[in-house]
């Protein structure tokens, strides 16, 4: 008995030094990625100026066709009347939405450019390690810039959200940047072993995009593309932080939207490391890592 | 058991390695590494020696579990590094040949800070080791610039501290001193060999296509070519081994060819390089000064003699004797297959 709890603290011991160590790896990449970014200050700062830049447009087109910031249409269809809001929102989605798209895919892609790729696989830490520090590093940056851009809406138009629904939102949002994760593991496989790798990208990222409720509402979308938006991670995220937010009506229970999502998390996740797992066994046997 | 000193630091056996290259008739398959055996014990300093494209850096790859080899087996001090990769990868100090294997954009301080987090070191153990590490390659000065602004010699200083961060029992490293002018390269060998390997007793798997380098450094090579290990000896024993034994270099004026020399017995071979009015005859014998009082009779019967000079045989002539290829010669794509589907 006493053996078996030696060998358990043991196996403890080890499992949470190993935790640590991989802990810290994805911190150093994080802090390596901010540094590299910083080196190029102008471009740092158009990247978080740039979007402001984009919404506004977005923000004035709406005012004018609706004629003021209030739309009995939007009202109707989701229960809140408040556009700027509705859209701001939408657009910070988009954001997150790109990360794991471009952000994470590239990551690895990044490193082959840079060099640096096989000196990092020789390191003593799993793959995932790094596509996880990159993911840090863009949901840091992603804050920063929502940050940025909440403050400038606030300045110009106000927008009026619950403040009780933020510890909610925070929840929901953490749940699909698991997916969101996932779905990121799987891009950064393919971007290293199709030079194209954009192209799927892009793909995928036009159908996610066209299947999130960004900009409009879900009820607008054709019944069948309604049913496919409920698979995707994103749909839950930006419902339920507007529902959190704006009082959004949604066409499901807040149980129901936490379950689906954790499951979807769950399955991109599996099916990204899978995917991951498979292309990084192949790349070895081809010798086609250090390829750019 | 990664203590004991009996079991080898590293042990490939009969490794292989192929890549495939094209599609539809084009299809080629290169073995780069054909069958490679070779051990090596704690503390050895061993060089794999072979021209370009024989299949060094594809073995060197295979070991720090880049490449999954076709065949064949790889242990690190008695681990598998297929099924045990993470930690043979912590045993491993890696120094890839190419020069791109930092990040240009980060001081070498921040470089090092984060490699050495990859490889488990944090908080003031880490910052110590760095600076210890800055210290003994004399780079503490310039420690906060950005690798861009380095020479290709500091920065390969830079990688070769980033190989030791962890203290690693095993260093790889595939062509240290490739590119970097002879100073630099003077100080990369002396460190090698005297701080890495002798003061620190690290095992030490050292790739090179340089002759005097490996003859310099290593206590055993394997000589590689077309993806095979031709022979693992100690210098020495390689420059004994091989049947002409002596070569007697004699300078003289005028150009002539081994004519001159023909009633000469004892010689084995002879070859005349003629430059600027001046020939330098060299003969290959069994022992050189058995043919020494005659070689010098028959030449200043009919010129005058600048310098005589007895030499041991070089790596080089080992390795044209036994290959045919001289080291610096391109065997890339010479032993490709080619397979039509
Ligand atoms: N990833 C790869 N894909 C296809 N062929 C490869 C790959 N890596 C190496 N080769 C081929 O395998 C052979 C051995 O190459 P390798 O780089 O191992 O030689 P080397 O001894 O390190 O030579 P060098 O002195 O040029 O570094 C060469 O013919 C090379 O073209
Ligand atoms: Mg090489």
């Amino acid at each position: 008995m006493a053996r078996l709890e030696c060998i358990n603290m043991q196996l403890v011991k080890r499992t949470t030094d190993r935790l640590c160590h991989y802990w810290a790896a994805v911190w150093a990449e994080n802090i390596k990625e901010w540094k590299l970014e910083l080196t190029y200050k102008a471009d740092f700062a158009r990247s978080l100026i740039d979007p402001v830049v984009y919404l506004l447009p977005y923000l004035l087109y709406g005012i004018a066709l609706v004629g003021g910031r209030e739309s009995e249409s939007l009202r109707n269809l989701v229960g809140t009347a408040d556009i700027i809001t509705f859209i701001t929102l939408g657009y910070v989605f988009i954001g997150f939405l790109n990360m794991a798209l471009w952000a994470m895919g590239f990551s690895l892609r990044k490193e082959q450019f840079y060099g640096t790729l096989e000196s990092v696989f020789a390191a003593p830490v799993p793959r995932w390690v790094f596509t996880m520090g990159m993911a840090l590093h863009s949901i840091l940056h992603q804050l920063l810039m929502i940050g940025v851009q909440i403050v400038f809406i606030i300045l110009i138009f106000s927008i009026k959200i619950n403040p009780i629904g933020l510890l909610p939102t925070l929840l929901i949002i953490a749940l699909m940047l698991v997916a969101l994760y996932g779905i990121g593991m799987f891009m950064a496989s393919f971007t290293l072993i199709f030079k194209q790798g954009g192209l799927v990208s892009e793909a995928l990222a036009s159908i996610l995009m066209i299947l999130t409720p960004i900009a409009y509402p879900l009820a607008v979308l054709p019944v069948f593309m309604q049913k496919l938006a409920l698979f995707v991670p994103t749909t839950y995220g930006i419902l339920g932080t507007r529902h959190f937010l704006m009082g959004e009506r949604i066409g499901f229970t807040l149980r129901e939207a936490f379950v689906r999502l954790g499951m979807l998390s769950l399955l991109w996740v599996a099916f990204g490391l899978t995917v991951f797992w498979i292309i990084d066994r192949w790349t070895r046997r081809s010798g086609t890592l250090g390829h750019y | 058991m990664s203590g004991d000193s009996t079991v080898p630091a590293l042990e490939c056996r009969d490794v292989v390695k192929q890549f495939r290259r094209g599609r539809g008739f084009k299809k080629k398959v290169i073995r780069a590494v054909d069958g490679a055996t070779l051990t090596l014990y704690p503390g050895e300093l061993f060089g794999l020696l072979g021209p370009n494209g024989a299949g060094k850096t594809t073995l060197v790859r295979c070991i720090a579990t880049l490449l999954i080899p076709d065949a064949g087996t790889i242990r690190v001090l008695g681990h598998d590094v297929f099924k045990d990769a993470l930690f043979c990868r912590q045993q491993i100090g890696l120094l890839t040949s190419g020069e791109r294997t930092l990040y240009w954009k980060l001081s070498a301080r921040d470089n090092l800070k984060f490699f050495a987090a990859l490889y488990g070191l944090t908080g003031k153990e880490r910052d110590k080791r760095i600076e210890y590490l800055l210290g003994l390659l004399g780079l503490q000065e310039v420690a906060n610039e950005r690798l861009e602004r380095y020479s290709s010699g500091m920065k390969q200083k830079v990688s070769l501290a980033r190989a030791m961060l962890h203290d690693p029992k095993l260093l790889l490293l595939d062509e240290p001193t490739l590119g970097l002018d002879p100073q630099f390269g003077r100080f990369i060998r002396g460190f090698i060999k005297e701080e890495l390997n002798k003061k620190q007793g690290k095992t030490i798997l050292l790739t090179t296509h340089y002759m005097d380098e490996a003859d310099e450094l290593c206590a055993r090579i394997a000589f590689i070519n077309q993806g095979r290990i031709v022979d693992i000896k100690s210098p020495e024993e390689y420059k004994r081994d091989i049947p002409h034994k002596e070569i007697l270099k004699v300078r003289c004026l005028g150009q002539f060819d081994g004519e001159l020399l023909k009633g000469v017995s004892g010689i084995e071979r002879v070859s005349a390089e003629f430059n600027d009015g001046v020939t330098t005859l060299n003969i290959v014998a069994e022992r050189a000064e058995m043919v020494l009082s005659e070689v010098i009779e028959a030449v200043r019967a009919r010129t005058r003699i600048l310098g005589v000079d007895v030499q041991e045989p070089t790596l080089e002539d080992v390795f044209i004797y036994m290959t045919g290829t001289s080291l610096g010669a391109d065997t890339k794509e010479e032993h490709e297959t080619q397979y039509q589907d």
